[in-house]
């Protein structure tokens, strides 16, 4: 019950009309980057980020949180609209969103993505409020071998689980973790990698880096494509909102379903993309018609947009209880939250319970406050998208620009800006995956550093990664998904070899 | 022999400077924090920025700017490639004399300009209060006994708590492992979790866990015992936590945290700022600080400032070469 | 009338249209093949690797009593991120699907390089005339030169944008940025 009463105290922080008008602003920027081409949550929040600096803690993630469920909701926009899923987890929306809108029911497209949007966080945020209190109670076994392995559990899902040529993960997340190595050393304060330059000294700084992977390197590869955009407009009336309400029960399967695969993919490192594909692919296989599934079915909006969300709203759990990021998104704002020195991870919850139970409230005020918001202002979102590119594409350099350089306020930021934005072009063309890249730039040298912590600790003993039941499940789970392939490979054949010999 | 012509200048217009005539920022005023988020330095720089406000001290804004990668060394070399720009001060500590020492930094606190000496933070001993070892004979004769060495976490590297570790180990023998954390509040909570036995945090560091019973104060390094007697805990006020010397540990150490502007402004810029300090120091919100963190009052400027920074400079050279953390 | 009812969007919808003028046409030339810019990328990667290996070696790698030096992990690193780089010269060169797919076209590197370019300028431009005087150049230049917006409308925006920015970031968050001779002629 503590949990509620923290909780409630978390809503009495927010009823403000300061922070109610935070959220609101919050919320229109999130949906208008969510909007915008080529930007989307990682980016967007990654631009609007520094805007947060000279706010107190509080109503910084007010706001970031707000901005990032914006950003959700703007997502499914464009994919029903125009086709184009601003993010890569809205591509799922995409199938039966489009051709819902091309029928002419855009509007009520729409509605079934909002409103889904809504239950799937609702149902996240439900499981972060019970869950979060058990997480921190126990929080202070933590020590530098316990930090490692979950550092160690988050890499090896990558290169074990991701889809990619496997040389191409370990090369992205090698030159992420080298890196953050560049600058000072902090076990034994030397410099390392600097090759004497002054700029080097303060290391890259993973936004930069973010900003110009993201921001700048979509906008050469939106350039390369044909830009006509042909969609339908759509405003909202309350009459379809009801009309689609009012069938919602009909699909409650569906719904329980795609969050249930959304909470749990989202605390999964990694996970949040494969959840709306996931949910899409569940509500078709388990449907009684298939077939009318990509011809515009309210269902196939249903799915994937509440995985999606359930997904991204969960990614925010483990991000807060052990400091890893269960999305891009999340772990932007991981970053942000070092910046305002609250260190995430499982002393947040005993050492800063008033900002984690005022983050928590504002994601239940955030969503009821977004729907309403998207809900009305439809029309204008898509809009913007009759501004042509040529207009917007300076407009987003000048923020990732202006976001670079205020991080550090160093104009070599902006020539790393630059780098970046044409090494993550070229990455994508030659498909390396970016998602380790950035999770090494937030990650690596904490992971180095509780590594080393623990070798001093234990004088050079390995096995202080097993010294406990705790430690010791984390690093071997971490160890069987880095060899996932393979056991996975080994159990098959040895169940082939099995099952010729009984019959 | 520029250096002391151009305090001395400063302490003449500081003399002669008339309301109508003085210098006065026009731009926004950026205080350069050489430290993360929520450190010590930033506090101080949030606690400046609030009485300055309140007390309409200064016409333009004041607006902190952390600078704390690579240890703080992005500050120094910030405040470095600053020249003449009278709108940035730097909150420093004893990093202006470790840093080139261990790292090598390219940098040198001579070439800035010296504005004022504030406050002297002071470094306590800590373990954890579940422990059974209750004064400093029973902990270091523990730290002895125990078959694995003790762990002592700190921040950062080569720094005043891993001086102040050394020091302790070859004033009494006890061997210690020392744990280099980012910042003092990851030390602080380690303690409480019991991955260190002890940490040297500075009170505001600990204050929070001591006041949550989680933390035990050994004894305080510096000559005299804290001055402020106030109850902190419900029993115990920092004034009742001995020094180490009364207790036969004979360390002590006490860090600066002082004001400086970038090289070459003018007289009239650094008397303007000496004048704010001056000012600020005379707050209730600095006084107030001061007590909560358990701060040293000291106001020094001018000549007395220099000869003091050359003397400390001295001393903490000497401690950092005895204990070798002189990068060669 | 049934479905009229239930969608009474369907009949006030507008078509949005916009058009590109100035798009890569389908068939242009390719310049480089996937797998050539593959090999650079990874003799690139390999090189680096090397350079920041012998920095990391010279730190030192060994493992002294106090667990790794500062090089140790970097040095490591740099190891795998070499393997790795060779081993992926040696599959591209020997991926044949690559070989044939394209990595752009010339009329879409022209596209590419018209961002590109003054992107750049932009950056170069922001050194000296700080960043707002060079956003209004880049957004009113751009929408002129590449996205051939009228005069008027292409200035009008710039300046409209740019004179947000600044009132958001130098005025509402006193977010400190680059400034140039003309806001210091204006007293910022």
């Amino acid at each position: 019950m503590e949990a509620f009463g923290l909780l409630l105290h978390g809503f009495t922080v927010l009823l403000t009309g300061k922070t109610l008008l935070l959220m609101m602003v919050g919320l229109v920027l999130g949906i208008f980057v969510g909007v915008l081409p080529g930007l989307g949550g990682p980016n967007g929040v990654a631009i609007l980020l520094p805007l947060t600096f000279t706010m107190d803690p509080t109503s910084a993630i007010v706001m970031l949180s707000c901005i990032y469920w914006g950003a959700l909701f703007g997502g499914a926009i464009t994919s029903i609209l125009f086709n184009i899923p601003g993010e890569a987890w809205s591509v799922a929306t995409t199938f039966d969103g489009y051709p819902m809108a091309q029928q002419g029911r855009a509007a009520e497209a729409l509605t079934a993505a909002f409103t889904s949007s809504f239950i799937g966080s609702l149902c996240a945020v439900l499981l972060i409020t019970f869950l979060a209190p058990m997480i921190s109670s126990f929080a202070l076994r933590f020590g530098p071998p316990e930090f490692f392995a979950v550092y160690l559990l988050t890499f090896c899902s990558f290169v074990g689980l991701g889809r990619e040529d496997k040389h191409k993960t370990i090369i992205s997340m090698a030159l992420g973790l080298l890196l953050t190595g560049i600058g000072m050393d902090t076990i034994s304060g030397q410099l390392r990698m600097t090759f004497g330059s002054t700029d080097l000294l303060r290391g890259i700084n993973f936004l930069v880096a973010v900003i110009g992977l993201f921001g700048i390197s979509e906008i050469l590869l939106t350039m390369e494509e044909r830009l006509a955009l042909r969609g339908h407009a759509a405003a909202i009336s309350l009459r379809v909102i009801l009309s689609v309400w009012k069938d919602l029960p009909k699909y409650w399967v569906t719904l329980i379903r795609s969050s249930f695969i959304g909470c749990w993919l989202g605390i999964t490192p990694g996970g949040a993309i494969a959840a709306s594909f996931m949910g899409y692919n569940l509500a078709k296989r388990f449907s009684k018609e298939p077939d009318s599934f990509g011809k515009g079915r309210i269902e196939g909006v249903f799915a994937p947009e509440t995985a999606a969300h359930a997904s991204g709203t969960a990614a925010l759990l483990p991000m807060l209880a052990l400091g890893i990021p269960g999305s891009g998104t999340a772990a932007i704002l991981l970053g942000g939250l070092m910046v305002w020195g609250l260190n995430p991870g499982p002393l947040l919850f005993v050492e800063h319970k008033d900002f984690v139970w005022g983050l928590i409230a504002s994601m239940y005020l955030g969503n009821v406050v977004g729907l309403v918001l998207v809900l009305s202002t439809v029309p204008i979102f898509a809009s913007i998208l009759r501004v042509p590119f040529a207009a917007i594409a300076p407009m987003i350099v000048v923020s990732c620009a202006i976001g670079a350089y205020a991080i550090q306020n160093a104009m070599f930021d902006i020539w790393l800006m630059l780098l970046f934005g044409v090494v993550g072009y070229v990455f994508k063309k030659i498909s390396i995956p970016l998602a380790p890249f950035t999770l090494a730039l937030v990650l690596g040298s904490r992971a180095e550093d509780a590594f080393r912590q623990s070798m001093i600790g234990s004088g050079g003993d390995l096995g202080v990664f097993w010294s406990n039941g705790l430690v010791g499940s984390i690093t071997t789970l971490a160890l069987v998904l880095l060899f996932w392939p393979v056991i996975d490979k080994a159990c098959s054949r040895v169940g082939q070899m099995l099952r010729p010999a009984k019959a | 022999m520029r250096h002391l012509a151009k305090i001395a200048a400063v302490g003449a217009a500081v003399l002669l400077s008339s309301p109508a005539l003085a210098w006065e920022p026009t731009k926004p005023v950026e205080i350069v924090v050489a430290a993360g988020a929520g450190g010590a330095s930033d506090q101080m720089a949030r606690m400046i920025q609030a009485a300055v406000q309140k007390n309409n001290l200064m016409k333009q804004p004041i607006v902190v700017s952390l600078k704390g990668a690579a240890s703080g060394a992005e500050a120094l070399i910030y405040m470095k490639s600053s020249d003449g720009d009278p709108n940035k001060v730097l909150i420093a500590y004893s990093l202006i004399y470790m840093l080139p020492l261990s790292a090598k930094i390219p940098f040198n606190w001579r070439d800035l300009s010296p504005v004022a000496v504030i406050a002297m933070d002071q470094f306590v001993l800590w373990d954890n209060a579940g422990k059974p070892y209750k004064n400093v004979k029973e902990f270091i004769d523990a730290a002895k006994a125990a078959s694995t060495p003790f762990k002592m976490g700190g921040t950062g590297s080569k720094r005043e708590d891993q001086v102040l570790t050394v020091f302790m180990e070859k004033k009494t023998g006890a061997k210690f492992v020392y744990l280099p954390y980012k910042s003092g509040g990851e030390a602080a909570t380690q303690l409480v979790g019991n991955h260190i036995d002890s940490n040297v945090n500075n009170p505001s560091e600990n204050l929070e866990i001591w006041r949550a019973g989680q933390a035990r104060p050994l004894c305080v390094f510096d000559k005299e015992r804290i001055s402020y007697t106030a109850k902190v805990t419900e029993t115990q006020s920092w004034h009742d936590i001995p020094t180490c010397k009364e207790e036969g540990l004979d360390v002590q150490y006490l860090m600066l945290r002082a004001m400086f502007l970038p090289g070459k402004v003018t007289p009239e810029q650094t008397a303007f700022y000496v004048d704010l300090f001056k000012k600020v120091s005379e707050t209730p919100e600095y006084k107030d600080y001061m007590e909560k963190q358990a701060l040293k009052p000291i106001f020094l400027t001018g000549k007395d400032m220099t000869k003091f920074l050359e003397e400390d400079d001295a001393l903490n050279k000497s401690l950092m070469t005895e204990a070798g953390f002189v990068a060669k | 009338m049934l479905l009229n009812a239930e969608y009474p969007m369907s009949t006030t919808d507008t078509e949005i249209v916009v058009e590109d003028p100035t798009a890569p046409e389908g068939d242009s030339p390719s310049v480089a093949s996937t797998r050539s810019v593959d090999v650079v990328v990874s003799i690139l990667l390999f090189a680096l690797a090397c350079v920041l290996g012998f920095d990391n070696w010279r730190t030192g790698i060994s493992w002294d009593e106090s667990g790794p030096q500062a090089g140790y992990f970097p040095f490591y690193l740099c190891v795998i991120l070499g393997a790795a780089s060779l081993y992926g010269i040696f599959a591209a060169l020997r991926n044949r699907g690559e070989a044939s797919e394209t990595f752009v076209t010339r009329a879409q590197l022209r596209r590419v390089l018209q961002v590109f370019v003054p992107t750049l300028l932009f950056c170069i431009a922001m050194q000296f005339l700080g960043l707002y005087v060079a956003s209004f150049l880049l957004t009113a230049g751009f929408m002129r030169l590449v996205g051939r917006i009228a005069w008027w409308k292409s200035l009008l925006t710039a300046f409209i944008f740019t004179a947000a920015m600044f009132i958001t970031f130098d005025i509402a968050f006193d977010v400190i940025m680059p400034k140039g001779p003309l806001e210091a002629a204006f007293g910022y």
